[in-house]
């Protein structure tokens, strides 16, 4: 399942339970990335050339707890709470991922899921023959740092208090109890949970429920509130880091464990600092000049500040395919009768057609007219890679075989006349009119408004650039770059003729895309806001996601299937990823990250003073 | 001192009207704004069903009428719904149903006290903390660097105008005009960055790094907290510098125009006939009295200090009221952002009020009536 990028909240699970590792280098296409590919292989060469000879030389003399401060740059807001029950937000999320146990991790290698993974509270698990037990064993070493033992009832109390109603109903929990029918701890170290359905999500979903310290926690889960002191100042936790002090607007500092289970080789690192600079260039600024109390390590700087990034030598950088994707939407139905898909009855409801795209010849020929490569080299600096339909390169699931939608200009102008588009004035400062066309008025001029967010420079380029190559067509593009909510608005409204906005995927990769475009999705204030509607897609998705046994291998051939179908169809026209981009300051040794996560070694990590 | 008091309430009793003007419009404002409470509140989870998130909707009040949830955020709501025989279940309620989302339970009583009682509810993202708490520990930062730029802008700024208005038409003059234009001409984050880059990365200091600190209010440190200001002056030298270059344009001109008026005034030619030399003339005779306009802009100064400065809080990540208001107006933390219009008008109210006292106190021939 994708996210939208603006509800950064989605990116919980990726950050707080997963310890992961994507081999992506044998997930770019050759030919024409080879020379991306090489670059990413160059640095990769020669971080690994630092690692194995300068940096272990270093590391080997720090003693645990003495190996310096790692000091994060923040440029999301303010920390808002570290009780895993109401984290929403993507610093919390970073924050909390050093601080509490997750139940499983993924494996660095495959990105998926693995069993017995040493930064896993979980040994092991089994599946039942139907596919909705699932049976973890726990380990029986870790403990709270307060020295109590970590065991299933830490997970059974989060379970007990998310069903007991007395929760704050507005969480994400909601859904979560629809997959989930109930959770035991039979004994201290197992945990059984039991599914509505059997999905290959079960696991992510599994690793929602968070892993509390229950002897802390109120057993009143009326006293477990939002406004609870506990929530920013942890007294009790179980991960790699305890928490130090938050400074309001400032910083969380975090103070290494030496008791995780997870690292029984002890946290080289003395602790952690996440430090809030709210404008990424200062944040950059502040990284490159270095020094105590200055950022040396970043997550994701902005695409115009990675070339000098990657040129600094005072900088180790790591470039990964990414897993934010921007699209252009069109919308298939009428925008002045929006409408959901289905009535309560189940049955279909006319949602009309837009005049213009609600015709799938005028959607294919606008894909073909935009030119993607010239979006990435002029918006994104050329850090970005191009989309083949909605699955990003750093899937599983990605469908390689797939080829790009062709960039032709001239098939896209022959697809608009034929579709009763036409140039009748031979002006090309003029849009085309319909004569003839399939749901727009004789006469109706090829305008329409192109809604994106504005503050974002890359989105607001990319709209101007598509505005520039569709009026090469006689396609006329308004461009609105208005406030985020306001697109938000209107997609939830469904009352737009075209978006462009992005998601970005979670780790590790649920390709599984029906609340994207599936039916039911086609609500107001659904995510199917483009009103794309295809039963096969529908059906697809859900084979593909219970697949019985989950086996990647064998969901492939689905997954490549929906692509496929994806393309054809165009709910939305693919754009490009965005490269992630990881770096650390030479004086961090130990510095390895995967594109899933930039700590998942972390306790192996060390400060030098530069 | 009895006109003074009774001026000073009657100001106070006229302010109540403007006050609940403020909040009504600005509530207007709040709710027309596009995107709702409810995504955030749910996290966006796309899982979640529409007859949920209307349920929510419900339950919450944002189905009531408009002035049934101004009503709700001005006075409290626990006389809307409550709870006659303790017994943690609403029995009565009054302009809004007791079952809102129909699902045959009463809605929880009424706690709120509303803003009139300075509870403007709890943040939506922060925790759920209360408001007024979130913001009140943004406010010493605030007035930090409010205080250091508004000193800052007064003894640079009025001395300058002084003297650019006794030396009229001279280099000094001259170069004064140009800064001044160039100050409040320049974008305020363009020359925040500016200092950044000169300070904190091209010009080092002995130990080899930046000369000031690039940001922050404090130094990082594991253990927190912040050291009192005199050990951490150097955080506060460049945000200071950057908020200040216009108070100082702006100080200086006003005073410059002020003194203007007053350096050809009988007592000046007076004091100068006295022998009393050029200093005392111009600092003690005339600037005294240019001073007496300058003090009816202290009130809206001091509200600045209150009501934080944005720009230059998110360029040197200084955590003060202004970045906190910027922070929630983007993620949509509708209490905190009406608080600090709130808190924003209420100082600007006072602010007012005390500009004219001010006057009145300055200049004997102004009167309290």
């Amino acid at each position: 399942m994708a996210h939208l990028e603006k509800l950064w909240y989605k990116s919980k699970l990726a950050h707080y339970m997963c310890h992961v590792e994507c081999n992506l280098f044998s997930k770019i296409p050759l030919g024409g990335k080879m020379l991306k590919a090489t670059r990413f292989l160059l640095i990769g060469v020669t971080a690994a050339l630092i690692g194995a000879f300068v940096i272990p030389a270093f590391a080997q003399d720090v003693t645990p707890g003495q190996g310096g401060i790692l000091i994060e740059g923040n440029f999301g807001g303010d920390v808002q709470t570290l009780n895993p029950f109401f984290i929403s937000d993507t610093a919390s999320s970073r924050v909390a991922g050093f601080i509490w146990p997750g139940l499983v991790a993924v494996d660095p290698d495959t990105a998926t899921f693995r069993q017995n993974d040493p930064t896993a509270l979980a040994e092991s698990w089994t599946i039942s023959d139907d596919g909705l037990v699932y049976t973890f064993t726990l380990k029986q070493n870790w403990t709270w740092s307060d020295g109590t033992p970590i065991t299933a009832r830490d997970i059974q109390y989060s379970w007990d208090a998310l069903v007991s109603g007395a929760l704050d109903e507005t969480s994400r929990y909601v859904s979560l109890q629809e997959q989930i029918a109930s959770v035991e701890s039979p004994d201290d170290y197992t945990l059984v949970v039991t599914y509505n359905f059997a999905d290959c999500t079960a696991i992510s979903n599994a690793a929602t429920i968070p892993v509390v310290p229950s002897h802390v926690f109120p057993a009143d889960y009326a006293e477990l509130t939002p406004d609870w002191e506990f929530n920013l100042a942890p007294t009790v936790t179980g991960g790699l880091m305890t928490f130090g002090a938050l400074n309001p607007g400032e910083q969380v500092a975090l103070v290494s464990s030496q008791s995780f289970g997870g690292a029984p080789e002890g946290v080289l690192l003395a602790g952690y600092i996440y430090k809030n600079v709210p404008d990424q260039r200062v944040l950059v600024e502040q990284f490159v000049a270095g020094g105590e109390g200055n950022p040396n390590v970043i997550d994701g700087p902005a695409v115009s500040a990675r070339a000098d990034l990657i040129a600094d030598p005072n900088v180790q950088p790591y470039q990964f395919p990414g897993n934010a994707w921007d699209y252009l939407a069109l919308n298939y139905a009428d925008p002045a009768n929006a409408q959901a898909r289905f009535a309560e009855d189940d049955s279909e409801i006319d949602q009309g057609h837009h005049p213009l795209f609600g015709d799938l010849r005028v959607r294919k020929a606008i894909s073909h007219a935009i030119n993607v490569d010239e979006m990435i080299e002029a918006a994104l600096f050329g850090f970005g890679d191009r989309m083949n339909a909605f699955s990003v390169q750093a899937s599983w699931a990605y469908p390689q075989d797939l080829p790009m939608i062709e960039f032709n200009q001239e098939m896209a102008s022959d697809m608009l006349t034929e579709a009763g588009f036409v140039d009748d004035d031979n002006d090309p400062a003029t849009p085309r009119v319909a004569q003839g066309a399939m749901y727009a008025a004789d006469g109706t001029p090829f305008v329409f408004t192109l809604l994106t967010n504005q503050g974002n420079a890359r989105r607001e380029t990319v709209a101007t650039l598509i505005q520039a190559q569709l009026a090469l067509v006689g396609v006329q593009v308004d461009v609105q770059a208005i406030e985020f909510n306001t697109v938000l608005e209107a997609m939830d409204n469904q009352n737009f003729d075209a978006v462009l906005l992005g998601w970005r995927n979670g780790y590790p990769d649920d390709p599984d895309q029906l609340n994207l475009f599936g039916g039911t999705a086609d609500t107001i204030g659904g995510n199917n806001m483009v009103s794309y509607y295809n039963p096969r897609f529908d059906e697809l998705s859900r084979a593909a996601a219970a697949v019985p046994g989950c086996a990647t291998e064998d969901r492939i051939p689905l997954y490549a299937e929906i692509q496929t179908l994806l393309q054809d169809e165009l709910p939305y026209i693919p754009l490009y990823t965005i490269q992630g981009f990881y770096g650390s300051n030479v004086g961090v040794s130990g510095f390895d990250p995967r594109p899933s996560n930039l700590f998942w070694n972390v306790d192996t990590w060390a400060v030098r003073a530069q | 001192m009895n006109h003074m008091i009774k001026y000073i309430i009657r100001r106070l009793v006229q302010a109540i009207p403007t006050f609940i003007g403020i909040t009504i419009l600005s509530y207007l404002l709040m709710s027309l704004s596009p995107g709702g409470a409810i995504r955030l509140l749910t996290f966006g989870d796309t899982r979640l069903k529409p007859e949920e998130r209307e349920a929510i909707e419900a339950r919450l009040g944002f189905n009531d009428p408009i002035f049934v949830q101004y009503l709700r955020w001005f006075l409290g709501d626990h006389w809307m719904r409550w709870d006659a025989n303790s017994d943690g279940v609403s029995d009565g309620s009054f302009l809004v149903p007791l079952d809102a989302d129909g699902d045959g339970a009463p809605e929880p009583p009424g706690v709120g006290r509303g803003v009139i009682l300075l509870d403007f509810g709890s943040s939506l993202t922060r925790g759920r903390r209360d408001a007024l708490s979130v913001i009140a520990e943004r406010i010493p930062a605030t007035l930090e660097l409010g205080v250091a730029s508004l000193l800052v802008g007064l003894v640079v700024g009025l001395p300058i105008g002084i003297l650019a208005a006794v030396w009229r038409g001279s280099f000094f003059d001259n170069f004064t005009r140009i800064f001044a234009t160039f100050s409040t001409a320049i974008p305020i984050f363009w020359f925040g960055f500016m200092l950044i880059l000169l300070f904190g990365v091209t010009i080092k200091g002995p130990d080899g790094q930046g000369l000031l600190p690039m940001g922050s209010r404090c130094p990082t440190s594991l253990t927190g907290g912040c050291a009192p200001l005199h050990e951490r002056l150097e955080y506060l030298i460049l945000p200071t510098l950057a908020l200040a270059v216009g108070a100082v344009a702006g100080f200086s001109r006003y005073m410059r125009a002020s003194m203007l008026d007053v350096i050809n005034q009988d007592y000046m030619r007076t004091a100068r006939s006295k022998g009393l030399n050029n200093r005392v003339v111009w600092f003690k005779h005339g600037a005294r009295n240019a001073l007496i306009p300058i003090a009816t802009f202290l009130g809206p100064a001091l509200t600045g200090l209150l009501s934080g400065a944005a720009i230059t809080e998110n360029v040197f990540s200084w955590p003060g009221l202004g970045r906190l208001a910027v922070e929630s107006v983007t993620a949509k933390d509708y209490p905190i952002v009406m608080a600090v219009v709130i808190m924003t008008s209420i100082a600007t109210i006072l602010g007012f009020i005390l500009s004219d006292i001010l006057y009145a106190l300055i200049d004997p021939r102004i009167r309290f009536s």
